[in-house]
């Protein structure tokens, strides 16, 4: 495969928290435009795995790239690329989901008319002036998406996006997600559920204390 | 710092200075329990010690004294809410997606602490002037200028140590300790040159504490150029 062709190379990746080995020596190539889905138990190194492709933390060693370039090397480009959803919710509780938009939008370089559209196909437009504080779970993560999504980056990671979702709001990301489809977007998912991220990847990797221990095909 | 685009790295500071003033401001009970603080100790400092300086004028050791202690423990309940508040709920994690350095985000929280502490100090002064019984006259500007530049140096130790202890446990505590010694470079200039204007000297008696103040802020730049890129990281 060629650098533009792989999304996401890692090598030889360990993450050491204190005594607690958290990923064990992990390599894997993610193809671009791959939907893929990370599932393991809880404590299995899916989202330690999840947040070191973010650059969020870095690797005790090994390396990470991002579409060809260094992850750590390149923060910020990176960071331009990569689009976050965990299950902590980034937005500010005091601000309007509009305001929380607006203050990611501005940092990276985009406006309003750039995700209006998505605030719309999420159904976020009724809620749009309220306060995030006045949210419910679902709503908030629907924001949250939509917070992530604010720059149109290339690769999309999602840390367990259906955890504590009613079956509708699951239906509306899973629709969602699907129109990402043959758009050049990779799309990485952290899950310990395979329920619904079946519905949406082609491809799972499954992990189990720090390492990969299998590979499925749905 | 490779990361630094032309103009982005102000966009940045800026851009999380204001979410975090109109965040400050959405909670208005915390910035009226810093102004009573603020207004009540002078009022206490006031009834103390009104006087001492003889003909009923506070003795200028004691209001610069006065001023500063208020100042220091009212810039503690300031950056208590500064990375502290972001770690806690999580919305940190926000901030480490942005394609900025961390030290464009570190800035933005100074301007916010600075900005905080200014308007802190736009009431805190006329108080002080008023039941501390200090006259000023044309040295007005001069005590303005003192002050105004000791909030900018509590803004960069306390915005920083505020993300040095942001993981730790007690936190809240751990920095009000540790902005006691970060402190020091700045409170014993900016008590020096107060008590200075308030005793009758103008602006050319207090230019060493000024460039002293000045020398401050230039050595904890460089300390955090050199170290926040590692504070961030959990």
């Amino acid at each position: 495969m060629s650098n533009n062709s792989i999304a996401v190379e890692i090598t030889e990746v360990s993450k050491r928290y204190g005594y607690l080995q958290a990923l064990k020596s992990v390599s894997l190539e993610i193809g671009a435009s791959e939907f893929l889905v990370f599932s393991g138990h809880n404590g299995a190194g899916k989202t330690t795995l999840l947040k070191i492709i973010a650059t969020h933390i870095s690797p005790s060693s090994g390396t990470v790239k991002i579409f060809g370039a260094d992850a750590f090397k390149n923060g910020g480009e990176t960071r331009r690329r990569i689009g976050l959803v965990t299950h902590e919710s980034f937005l500010y509780d005091e601000l309007t989901v509009r305001e929380n938009l607006l203050f990611y939008a501005k940092l990276f370089g985009a406006g309003e008319e750039d995700f209006l559209a998505t605030v719309d196909f999420l159904g976020l437009k009724r809620w749009y002036n309220v306060r995030v504080k006045q949210l419910s779970h679902g709503l908030r993560k629907r924001a949250d998406i939509v917070r992530a999504l604010i720059h149109n980056p290339d690769l999309i990671l999602l840390d367990e996006p259906f955890s504590g979702l009613d079956t509708k709001t699951c239906d509306v990301l899973v629709d969602y997600f699907k129109s990402h489809e043959g758009k050049g977007k990779t799309l990485l998912i952290s899950s310990h559920s395979l329920e619904w991220s079946k519905k949406i990847c082609d491809k799972g990797i499954l992990l189990d204390k720090g390492k990969i221990v299998g590979e499925m095909t749905f | 710092m490779k990361n630094i685009r032309s103009g982005e790295f102000q966009r940045a500071a800026l851009g999380v200075a204001e979410k975090d003033l109109r965040t400050e401001f959405r909670r208005s009970y915390e910035i009226l329990s810093i102004l009573s603080f603020s207004v009540g100790s002078i009022l206490i400092c006031s009834f103390a010690w009104s006087g001492s300086g003889g003909g009923g004028v506070t003795d200028p050791e004691v209001a610069g004294a006065a001023l500063w202690v208020i100042l220091f423990f009212s810039s503690i309940l300031v950056f208590t809410t500064s990375f502290t508040r972001e770690a806690d709920r999580g919305t940190l994690g926000g901030l480490k997606t942005l394609p900025c350095s961390s030290l464009a985000i570190l800035f933005g929280k100074i301007i916010y602490g600075t900005a905080l502490l200014f308007f802190v100090e736009c009431v805190l002064i006329p108080f002080s002037i008023i039941f501390l019984n200090i006259e000023l006259g044309t040295r007005f500007p001069a005590l303005l200028l003192v002050c105004f530049l000791g909030a900018i140096g509590l803004a960069f130790a306390g915005s920083f140590v505020s993300g040095l202890v942001m993981f730790s446990e007690g936190k809240t505590l751990l920095l009000s300790f540790l902005l006691i010694p970060v402190c020091m470079p700045v409170l014993i200039p900016s008590v020096m040159a107060t008590k200075k204007i308030v005793s009758g000297s103008g602006i050319a008696e207090v230019i060493p504490e000024l460039r002293l103040l000045i020398a401050f802020l230039f050595l904890i730049t460089a300390i955090m150029v050199l170290t926040f890129e590692f504070v961030l990281e959990e």
